[in-house]
């Protein structure tokens, strides 16, 4: 079944939406729908490979209902770094359980503002395809939620220093790639959909073109070599930060 | 009539001396020392500014090249001055701070950033060379045992921005911080009048765990974060316990606030290293600290300083 026809499925089944309101989940970003009878064997690959792609982040989960796989789960989603929080706590993704009303082929699929965003990386392909191969059809659907980031920490410009002076501010609500000389060599700089990043750099090793995109306040990216600096503006809550 | 002039003429040569003084502002700059960014931001004119700037790389220049890993010049003035805080620091922590720790940066790979678990014997080896009791001070010299080694990382950076604080105050600076990395002294009002707003990184997520509002003082933050690496999935950070020869366990985060930014450097890896806060700031009424947990539950303790918990 390719991508859409399975949130088609999803979405439209009977069961699923007032499944949905009993669940009470919040008002979150995005979602992972997995359809699997061991989500224990994928659920924390997927969100490890999606966590080191930047695309969800946070570490504490919470269960909103129980499934026969709680104990299993908990136990591999610890050894990668993710802790169980009771509901009622402060968690940054909650996970839940349901299911269909018929068995489908098991796949995935993340969903973010209502839109399906194409998460087929190398590694998630490879996965992709071990579950078509190896697993049957299943009907237990496990919906992991992230809430959305608190938006009075996210950054509303970044600035460039080079040789500790600032030389420009960009509005990173507007797309823009934009190149920079420094110490002899040049610094490439994008600004896309909110989050800033060095894309390509002449110092030898490009930890800078490795660091994580930055959005959030305070939040830098350097590349020593250079002399370069990259930093989103602190909103006015703070006037430096340690740590 | 010559009085009149002469108190006219003055008073005419004051007004003018008065408008060609440089325009006080808001200057800030960013460079790279002790392996991390520094800041500093200060009230002043700019040529004040320049000649700051010029003195804040001086003096963190200097301190690199006494302090740095691998340095031995164990008779000057600067080191010995330092040695003697680092003393009374470990005396008044029980052991929990302690600049002997070299080896365990060695055998656990973290001063040439080659990571690797010690086996248990290598640790044990490490231990017998940890103490700063076995230090001697003889004739304007530290005389250390074979073998032993002395890691400076988690005092150096605040005994170099009590440096340059004392140097800028001198030279007239009455607004301003300094941020190593970390590391801060904040001194008089903020561009907006008010406290110094300092945001504490949080231990985990990106953002902050809380921000803290600080007038003239230090503060300076020690976390399982900044450097570690993991393997066999767990965690090992840079803040050694000297007693065990492991990472200290139990807390993600200590910030410590008070007077001196060289004390709470030292005071928040003590802190990071000992099991009970109240035992050692009690030797330390001006300080105060912000202690997060394994659980990543947060806590204050010693002297109240005005903290917001987002």
């Amino acid at each position: 079944m390719d991508r859409r026809h399975f949130c088609k499925t999803i979405l439209l089944s009977p069961i699923f939406s007032p499944l949905l309101s009993q669940l009470k989940i919040k008002n979150s970003a995005s979602r992972l729908y997995l359809i699997s009878d061991t989500p224990q064997d994928f659920l924390p690959l997927i969100l490890g490979i999606l966590k080191n792609k930047g695309m969800i982040s946070g570490h504490r989960f919470a269960f909103l209902n129980s499934s026969p796989f709680d104990e299993k789960l908990i136990n591999i989603m610890s050894q990668k770094g993710w802790i169980a929080v009771p509901p009622a706590y402060p968690s940054d993704f909650t996970v839940s359980f349901s299911h269909l009303n018929q068995k489908v082929a098991p796949s995935f699929s993340f969903v973010k503002e209502g839109r399906i965003l194409d998460v087929r990386f190398k590694s998630l392909a490879s996965l992709w395809l071990s579950m078509q191969q190896h697993q049957g059809p299943s009907s237990f659907l496990t919906i992991t939620s992230f809430q959305e980031r608190r938006p009075a920490l996210l950054g509303r410009f970044v600035s460039v220093y080079r040789d500790g002076r600032k030389i420009e501010t960009l509005d990173l609500k507007n797309k823009v790639l934009k190149s920079y000389s420094a110490q002899g060599g040049r610094l490439v700089v994008q600004v896309e959909d909110r989050k800033a990043s060095v894309v390509d750099s002449s110092c030898p090793q490009k930890i800078c073109c490795f660091s994580p995109s930055l959005s959030l306040a305070g939040e830098r990216i350097i590349c020593a070599p250079n002399h370069f600096l990259l930093e989103v503006e602190r909103t006015s809550a703070v006037d430096t930060a340690i740590g | 009539m010559a009085k009149k002039s002469y108190i006219l003429l003055s008073l005419l040569l004051f007004l003018v001396l008065i408008s060609c003084a440089p325009k006080k502002r808001w200057h800030s700059a960013t460079f790279v020392y002790f392996d991390t960014v520094c800041e500093i931001k200060i009230f002043c004119s700019p040529s004040e500014f320049l000649s700051c700037q010029q003195e804040v790389e001086r003096i963190f220049s200097e301190i690199e090249s006494h302090f740095s890993p691998g340095l031995k010049n164990y008779s000057s003035s600067l080191v010995l001055n330092l040695y003697h805080k680092s003393l009374s620091i470990y005396k008044n922590t029980n052991g929990c701070f302690d600049i002997t720790i070299g080896p365990l940066s060695r055998i656990w790979g973290f001063l040439n950033k080659s990571y690797s678990i010690p086996s248990q014997n290598e640790i044990d080896q490490a231990l017998r060379l940890i103490g700063m009791d076995k230090i001697e001070e003889a004739t304007g010299t530290l005389i250390l045992k074979p073998n032993m080694e002395l890691d400076w990382g988690g005092i150096a950076k605040g005994f170099g921005i009590d440096l340059a604080y004392n140097a800028l105050e001198s030279i007239g600076i009455e607004r301003g911080f300094i941020n190593a990395g970390g590391d801060l002294f904040c001194w008089g009002k903020n561009p907006e009048n008010e406290t110094w707003k300092v945001g504490i990184n949080h231990p985990r997520d990106p953002g902050y765990l809380g921000i803290l509002s600080l007038s003239t003082i230090a503060a300076a933050t020690t976390g399982d974060y900044q450097r570690f690496f993991e393997a066999g999935g767990r965690r090992y950070h840079h803040v050694f316990n000297p007693k065990s020869g492991y990472p200290a366990q139990g807390k993600q985060s200590v910030t410590v606030i008070g007077p001196e930014a060289v004390i709470c450097d030292a005071l928040s890896t003590a802190l990071f290293v000992c099991q009970y806060p109240e035992e050692i700031l009690d030797r330390y009424i001006e300080y105060g600290a912000v202690i997060v947990d394994s659980e990543g539950n947060v806590s204050l303790w010693g002297k109240p300083y005005l903290f917001r918990l987002l």
